[in-house]
């Protein structure tokens, strides 16, 4: 309890260091369009807290992660499933994985600008930076799976879709997970990058799009300091569902 | 009875066996006693069906079911004592049929407390006995085990001896029992094979009786081997 409390302190204070380098800064540079204070940033904050707006604009940003989010999950596990245990599929698939893995974030954008509805634009883009971080999460964790335990399945002649439930998904779940964290975040990330290019009408990134037209730069933090919070919020959710999984299981 | 016919195996340039033959007694336990790394896993992974031959035949095994007692346990971590057994039978038996076949050889090794348990909580000495149990719950007509008992105390070693003897007279099947420990051959099996040199050959084939003074005798030849 006594080190708990200690370990909050030492973090908070952590965190009001930066704020105050924030601070100096924002006082040397005197100009609020490079860098605002942090307290025009948080009444900004503030502002945007008490708007009606607000909670809509993230309600459906939201929706639009996590929409991308699980359906890279649903699409990276099952096919990283079968590629981690079929060299053919692995061998069809991996390409395709390379080339979605190095093509510039912003060439997606733009393409699915041209395919999609500005709203499904965002989750499209997601769906595509997060799939490759899943399946190849997924292989690897295939991978992993104890090579005695098959050949024990092999000798008591398991179904084959029993091995798969039983022992590869299990085998490969801390694989999983971990990609699943850090797809997480990133989606985060890409969503708000699309939605600045593509503007669904609510979106957090039409208010960062909004906030450098009008060079309303303290709005940009608050924004920002709203979407890092969201993907702070949402990581520690996933952690702790996975956390209660493993307890209970 | 089974029959291996002239096989032939080799992994890369190392030759296992050449023409190799044996054969293994129905419902009978037969050991394959000799160093390690002489081949016994290969043989016995032959029979089973894992391993694949360059050469030869093996009879005997048509619609054969196996088990298998392997040096490790080979649990499923997060699965609990029951679920683990439940999982070979689940193609074979019905539900209502499979808790009683688990739960009577959770009885029979002792176990039925721990049904619960998942394998991480157990000592090696009780996973070893899930793992008997479920080679032995499996209706299986060849039972292979690859030096079960290896890194077991001596006390464990003979309970889990006397247990295997045990659930084997209840429920009995054509046993392929693989070791280098001395007594455990004798202890245990009708027949022994003694198994030297590389590509792999039969030394001696002896058959146990019960005789105290036979044993002994036995037991001077194994040791010299």
């Amino acid at each position: 309890m006594m080190n708990s409390i200690l370990r909050n302190k030492s973090k908070l204070l952590i965190i009001l260091f930066w704020i105050l380098i924030w601070e100096i800064l924002s006082l040397i540079i005197a100009q609020e369009i490079y860098l605002p204070s942090p307290h025009a940033a948080f009444s900004a904050l503030m502002n945007l807290l008490i708007s009606k707006d607000t909670y809509i604009t993230i309600y459906y940003s939201t929706y639009r992660t996590l929409a991308g989010f699980f359906l890279s999950c649903v699409t990276g596990i099952f096919l990283g499933i079968m590629s981690g245990i079929h060299k053919p599929m692995y061998n069809l698939l991996n390409p395709l994985i390379i080339i979605i893995r190095t093509i510039p974030v912003m060439s997606i954008i733009i393409i699915a600008i041209m395919w999609f509805r500005d709203t499904n634009v965002p989750i499209f883009v997601a769906f595509l930076m997060c799939f490759p971080i899943i399946w190849t999460n997924t292989v690897s964790g295939i991978r992993s799976t104890d090579i005695k335990l098959l050949q024990m399945c092999e000798v008591y002649k398991i179904k084959k879709s029993r091995v798969i439930s039983s022992v590869y998904l299990y085998s490969s779940l801390p694989y999983i997970k971990a990609g699943m964290i850090s797809a997480l975040g990133i989606g985060w990330k890409v969503t708000s990058a699309a939605e600045v290019l593509s503007l669904p009408k609510y979106s957090i990134g039409r208010f960062l799009y909004d906030s450098k037209v009008y060079l309303e730069i303290p709005d940009l933090f608050a924004w920002t300091i709203i979407i890092v919070s969201l993907s702070f919020l949402f990581e520690t959710l996933l952690k702790t569902i996975f956390k209660y999984g493993d307890k209970y299981d | 009875m089974i029959k291996l016919i002239d096989i032939s195996k080799k992994y890369d340039d190392l030759i296992l066996l050449k023409d190799f033959n044996i054969d293994f007694e129905k419902n009978k336990i037969t050991c394959l006693f000799g160093p390690s790394g002489v081949g016994k896993t290969t043989i016995a992974n032959i029979v089973a069906g894992i391993v694949p031959i360059d050469k030869g035949c093996v009879g005997g095994i048509d619609n054969s079911l196996f088990s298998y007692v392997f040096q490790e346990p080979r649990l499923l971590k997060w699965y609990n004592v029951y679920e683990n057994i439940d999982f070979v039978l689940k193609d074979v038996y019905k539900p209502d049929e499979r808790v009683e076949i688990i739960n009577s050889y959770l009885n029979m090794v002792e176990l039925s407390e721990y049904k619960n348990y998942k394998v991480d909580a157990l000592s090696g000495g009780m996973a070893q006995r899930v793992s008997l149990a479920r080679a032995f719950a499996y209706p299986s007509h060849i039972l292979i085990m690859d030096e079960p008992f290896k890194g077991l105390d001596n006390k464990l070693k003979n309970e889990m001896s006397s247990l295997f003897l045990k659930m084997w007279n209840s429920s009995k099947r054509t046993v392929i029992f693989i070791t280098h420990d001395v007594e455990e051959a004798i202890d245990l099996s009708h027949i022994i094979f003694t198994l030297k040199n590389r590509p792999v050959n039969i030394i001696n084939r002896i058959t146990v009786s019960n005789i105290v003074n036979d044993k002994e005798e036995i037991k001077n030849l194994l040791l010299s081997h």
